[in-house]
């Protein structure tokens, strides 16, 4: 379903991702690792058409289509989500409105009429008891004034809203408390099918725990290294990253 | 100044029909009104107080002034000129001029709106023909809000210059919306005077709402003066104008009274919103509260002057001023000056200002969630506007404004969608 080839990107004229080669198949969960700034979370922004990154070489196509020449919201309605890394904090807007605004145009795309305000509301309810979201926190505006952690589970029941095909999940672990990332892990595993996929950013072993990748890739400076199975993420977890650079 | 000779000619030559059609206590004013005009001029953009709006452009060309009375009782039919309409479900708690205690009017008018300060205030006491009294008696609350509404249509360019009177007796509770509409394209040029009296202990918001169109030239001078204990709200919201000057003077006169300004003004086209202000601390122990915000938009120009005066017996002054802009384009302009003058030593005051452009982070997360650009932006927009709206204390008018900012900001939008 996702297929990079050769992509480079910049940030501030500064080179970051230096020749990215990925492919994701339906089902799949990618693990991808690496150090503080290595550029993972590059690759989620230009992924999703963040316009602060250029893409300067390269190809990414999504279920056959040119994924770098849709909007970021054509991309949303193609089903690519991103948790993000710092969710950001919109005061003013509240999570209903922006739901309902991001459902409906979902719809739109899809050819659907919007949500009833009844059906949305109970849309709503539903998901939030997958993540286990306080009903306080989806009468709120969006972000505002959430810990560190709440803002993670917010995404996630984001994700379960719009039902994505390929999410990426960049450490959306870091923040959650052990009980936390247990239901939010487990919330994710409920919205899983055979058709979709994700990518899994993160540093730590036990996110891994219960999403249980397929393939694990570890990146350095911009490229990817090395790839293997669910083994290789516990070999860094025991032993660092220096050795695959020097192995590499 | 060709443009102040012209409305001088136009009293002296025409000052038999203004007077015939008016009150006596409006007639009585207008010599020292036309003397006081005629030395001032309008004002040019050196003066301070109307550095940001050029007034005698707006002045500039030959609106036709009506002249025939115009109503100021409930439902009255008029074609020409402004409907104003008093609600009088409780006809007790709201007095017409004929009602109201004799000497009231002759007592109070002119008296805050000072002539030899200010020349628009003096042409408005020159021509005006029209006077609206909301007068409320001691310890009386009005329950429903009093509406206002001047719809001005006309065939022709038009100007009126009209007056607002409210009167809170000691005590008393009123609400007064005032909406300023127009339904034809056409060229308005309107000049209001507002004197409102807020009793000790009592109690007045008044909302001033403009949804007019881009050939609508709108000068509103309010004054106000809050005796012991009296609180005063005031909102002036500019949903959509062509030029919208609100100068708005609040005396806090007696010890403990409080004012509580709000505004918000939504611009775009070639639109212009000044709001100027004057909050004057002149007792001990009095509070004052201002939030203005703007969304200026295109090529619009918006511009917020807002003066907080101390003097030097209004100790325990409790102050606080803000006004925060966004500007949404490279050719949309803001001016902001808040300034604060302290004469007494024990205050809190503060006061800032903010002149920003919509957060490119939370647009992009909004799109990421599939929200197109354009309703990414009015809903950081409306957000924006809600601030202003939800510290308004009358609710059925926040869940109104609400409704009418989203539609604003929608039509907006769709227009700019389709000039791409
Ligand atoms: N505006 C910018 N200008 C220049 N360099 C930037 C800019 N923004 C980010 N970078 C750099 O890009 C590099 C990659 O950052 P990125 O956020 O992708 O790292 P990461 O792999 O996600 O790291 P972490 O594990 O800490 O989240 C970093 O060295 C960062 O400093
Ligand atoms: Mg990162």
């Amino acid at each position: 379903m996702l297929e990079i080839k050769n992509l480079h990107a910049t940030i501030g004229g500064k080179e970051i991702l230096k020749g990215i080669d990925l492919v994701v198949r339906p089902g799949e969960i990618h693990a991808l690792m690496g150090q503080n700034g290595a550029g993972k979370s590059t690759l989620s922004n230009v992924l999703v058409g963040n316009p602060s990154y250029t893409v300067t070489e390269g190809s990414i196509r999504f279920n056959g289509k040119d994924l770098l020449a849709m909007s970021p919201d054509e991309r949303a309605h193609e089903g690519l989500f991103l948790s993000f890394q710092q969710p950001v904090e919109i005061p003013g807007v509240s999570m209903v409105n922006f739901m309902r605004a991001a459902l409906n145009a979902k719809r739109k795309y899809l050819g659907l009429e919007p949500l009833d305000a009844g059906s949305f509301l109970k849309l709503m309810r539903e998901k939030r008891k997958i993540v286990e979201l306080d009903s306080k926190l989806t009468s709120r505006s969006v972000n505002e004034g959430f810990s560190g952690g709440e803002k993670k589970r917010n995404e996630i029941f984001q994700m379960a809203m719009l039902e994505p095909t390929l999410s990426i999940l960049d450490e959306t672990d870091s923040g959650l408390d052990v009980d936390a990332l247990r239901i939010v892990a487990e919330g994710f595993n409920k919205l899983r099918t055979p058709e979709t996929s994700a990518i899994v950013i993160t540093h730590y072993q036990r996110l891994l725990d219960y999403l249980k990748p397929d393939i694990v890739h570890v990146l350095i400076d911009g490229r990817i290294v090395r790839t293997g199975g669910p083994g290789l993420a516990a070999e860094i977890e025991r032993r660092g990253f220096d050795w695959v650079r020097e192995e590499s | 100044m060709k443009e102040t000779a012209q409305y001088i000619d136009f009293f002296r030559s025409e000052r038999q029909r203004i007077d015939s059609g008016s009150l006596p206590v409006l007639n009585a004013r207008r010599d020292e009104a036309a003397a006081a005009f005629e030395r001032l001029g309008f004002p040019s953009q050196k003066v301070e107080r109307y550095k940001y709006t050029d007034v005698a452009a707006a002045f500039a060309p030959n609106y036709g002034i009506q002249l025939q009375n115009a109503p100021s009782a409930p439902g009255a039919p008029s074609d020409l000129a402004a409907k104003a309409g008093v609600p009088t479900s409780s006809p007790s708690a709201a007095s017409t001029v004929d009602e109201a205690p004799a000497d009231l009017v002759s007592r109070l008018y002119g008296t805050l709106a000072d002539v030899n300060a200010d020349a628009i205030t003096a042409l408005n006491t020159m021509l005006v023909q029209d006077l609206l009294l909301v007068h409320v008696p001691a310890g009386t609350t009005r329950e429903h809000p009093v509406q206002i509404t001047y719809q001005l249509h006309s065939s022709a360019p038009l100007m009126q210059n009209r007056r607002l009177l409210i009167v809170a007796e000691p005590g008393a509770r009123v609400q007064v919306i005032l909406n300023e509409k127009a339904d034809a394209q056409q060229d308005f040029l309107v000049t209001q005077v507002t004197e409102v009296f807020v009793g000790a202990g009592a109690q007045v918001e008044v909302y001033d709402i403009e949804s007019t169109h881009d050939r609508f030239h709108r000068f509103h001078q309010f004054f106000a003066e809050v005796a012991q204990d009296g609180r005063l709200t005031h909102t002036a919201f500019t949903l959509a104008g062509g030029l919208s000057r609100n100068q708005t003077d609040v005396r806090l006169s007696g010890q403990g009274a409080s004012a509580n300004l709000l505004g918000c003004a939504i611009t775009d086209g070639c639109q212009h919103v000044d709001n100027n202000t004057l909050i004057d601390h002149l007792a001990p122990g009095c509070r004052s509260h201002e939030l203005y915000k703007y969304v200026v938009d295109q090529q619009s120009t918006g511009a917020f002057a807002g003066r907080v005066l101390v003097r030097e017996q209004a100790q325990q002054t409790d102050s606080e001023e803000r006004n925060a802009n966004l500007v949404c384009t490279d050719q949309a302009r803001m001016w902001t000056q808040p300034m604060l003058e302290i004469y007494a030593d024990d205050v809190k005051c503060s006061h800032g200002s903010t002149v920003g452009q919509l957060n490119a982070e939370a647009l992009f997360y909004m799109r990421q969630r599939g929200i197109s650009e354009p309703d990414a932006r009015m809903l950081l927009k409306q957000a924006f506007a809600a601030e202003v709206i939800n510290n308004i204390p009358l609710k059925a008018l926040q869940q109104r404004l609400h409704i009418l900012v989203e539609k604003r900001f929608r039509s907006c939008e769709d227009c700019r969608l389709c000039k791409k």
